[in-house]
């Protein structure tokens, strides 16, 4: 088999359990190290001290090997798991005269290839699938959840299997899939966004219970006023300027959420807004 | 106490310590409120509650990603603690969200506390290993899911601990409009999850997409998964039209350096 000959080729002692055992870890500990001076750093020296054990019988190799991985690192874990298959296979090759080579390209990789693999992972996938599960369990229906938990199993495997193709496919797979994935994540994009511009009108909710009062005539200006000019007329406007807000770097998202609190209460004690 | 509402607490206590490490790593359950939900009425014995409130805040968390070691709220702890003390005391989902989302909110907090504290357990890591001490390096990390652990762990073991009765009566004592508002706010706060995605996303290019997804939910009402598939139908439709623009340059171009060469030929002959 064509990997089995890379392997060979790399380093003899290394086996297809040896990569998997490096996947499992990485992806098991991955953000559970994580600290403000390196983040991802010691996880990845914790995920790979078994394999490179096998690379480096020398100690003091071996060593300076771990030190390198302790080095800052931060992407998505499906992406990562293929850019340190690759360093790995980099490593097997030329032992620590690789060293160099193998920081600088984490260093390069891991902001691109989070770029397309966050909004992959973390921003459409649960967007798309959260609310369309979020409605049904607000009917009573787990359905949405057991479809998402079943998907998750899936993708854990796909994460493990990440490191054995980044290995045996080497650095160059991995340079070139960034600027592929481009289009890719464009596309997924507009997925992204028409579902975005339906949870505007369904999701956010804002109502106002006020009533204008002309002599005996009532006006609602929920339901005769606002509704007429737009449905979701409210929510519209809440976004946009949420949106606006947030190109502001002071207004961080959990400052937001504080002041929509504040607002809601303000809006509860003075009946501008209901439930 | 019974004694399966000892054990419930000692379940829901350690789903919300495991929460997190899945949440850091597996993500197979991770913090999204319907999954995190499911498992939480399992365990209480109400399904039906533990999923509305899941749903409840599941909503709220779209679009809310913490991405490049940011923090953002727990909705998953506000899922498990809100449908603790709803079910436990039978107070209904807006006694869910007063209770979930102020917890959620202080969770983040915790974390930044936890990874304060890994800090240390990095450089104790890194200091091991330049000392040759490899299996103590690989011992010491496991204490890094022990701490995360304790950022969800330790706050719903208060909740549990101090008594969903107290909870509720908390609840009572504190005046309608505030609990009003706070579930007005469950209301508006998925707001900000998707003024974040619009912001993560290139919506000045895709703009015609926001507004075809607005119309047809807010004038038509399509439900979300019909708007998907519109919206994975535009997807589809741009990604095979823009490659096949990728490769009609290429040969354009490739035609071009033919036709050069042809050009050279006749003058040639």
């Amino acid at each position: 088999m064509m990997s089995d000959q890379i392997q060979k080729q790399n380093n003899p002692d290394i086996t297809k359990k040896d990569l998997r055992r490096a996947g499992v870890r990485y992806n098991f500990m991955a953000v559970n190290l994580f600290n403000y001076e390196s983040q991802m750093g010691p996880a990845v020296a914790w995920a790979l001290a078994p394999i490179l054990r096998k690379i480096y019988k020398n100690d003091d190799d071996y060593q300076a090997a771990l030190d390198n991985h302790f080095n800052y690192f931060n992407s998505t874990t499906v992406m990562s798991s293929m850019i340190l298959g690759a360093t790995t296979a980099m490593e097997a090759k030329d032992g620590i005269k690789s060293k160099d080579a193998v920081q600088s390209l984490k260093t390069s990789l891991m902001g691109p290839l989070a770029g397309v693999g966050d909004t992959l992972v973390w921003v459409l996938w649960p967007t798309i699938i959260g609310s369309i599960s979020g409605y049904m369990a607000l009917q009573g229906n787990p359905l949405g959840a057991i479809v998402w938990l079943i998907a998750n199993i899936v993708f854990w495997f796909v994460k493990v299997k990440m490191f054995e193709v980044g290995y045996t496919s080497g650095t160059k797979l991995v340079t070139t899939l960034g600027s592929k994935m481009t289009l890719f994540t464009e596309a997924a994009s507009i997925m992204g966004l028409s579902v975005v511009g339906a949870l505007v009108a369904t999701v956010v909710k804002v109502q106002t219970p006020l009533k204008f009062q002309f002599g005996k005539v009532g006006l609602a200006l929920q339901s005769g006023v606002l509704d007429k000019i737009m449905p979701a007329l409210l929510p519209a406007l809440l976004t946009l300027l949420v949106y606006k807000l947030l190109d502001n770097k002071k207004w961080t998202p959990t400052r937001i959420i504080l002041l929509v609190i504040v607002i809601a209460l303000a809006g509860s004690f003075f009946g501008v807004f209901k439930a | 106490m019974s004694g399966i509402q000892i054990l419930q607490d000692i379940l829901i206590i350690l789903l919300a310590g495991y929460m997190t490490v899945d949440q850091n790593g597996l993500v197979i359950m991770s913090w999204f409120p319907v999954i995190v939900g499911t498992i939480t009425g399992l365990i209480m014995g109400d399904l039906h509650t533990a999923l509305v409130i899941g749903g409840t805040f599941q909503l709220m968390m779209l679009g809310v990603a913490a991405l490049g070691g940011a923090s953002a709220p727990n909705y998953g702890l506000a899922t498990i603690v809100g449908a603790f003390v709803a079910i436990r005391t039978g107070a209904g989902i807006n006694a869910a969200i007063a209770v979930g989302l102020p917890v959620g909110l202080i969770a983040i907090q915790l974390e930044v506390l936890a990874r304060i504290i890994c800090n240390f357990l990095a450089h104790k890591m890194q200091t091991d290993t330049n000392a040759h001490k490899f299996s103590k390096m690989r011992r010491e990390a496991w204490l890094g899911p022990l701490l995360f652990s304790l950022q969800t762990a330790v706050p719903t073991a208060l909740v549990v601990l101090v008594g969903p009765q107290v909870v509720k009566f908390i609840l009572t004592v504190i005046p309608k409009w505030v609990t009003n508002g706070l579930t007005i706010a469950g209301g508006m706060l998925p707001v900000v999850g998707i003024a974040m995605l619009m912001h993560y996303m290139p919506v000045k290019k895709f703009l015609p997409y926001i507004i075809v997804g607005f119309v047809l939910a807010a004038y038509l009402k399509v439900p979300v998964l019909g708007i998907a598939l519109i919206g994975f139908a535009g997807a589809y439709w741009y990604f095979t039209s823009e490659s096949r623009k990728a490769d009609t340059t290429a040969a354009t171009a490739n035609n071009a350096t033919a036709d050069n060469d042809e050009d050279e030929d006749d003058y040639d002959e």
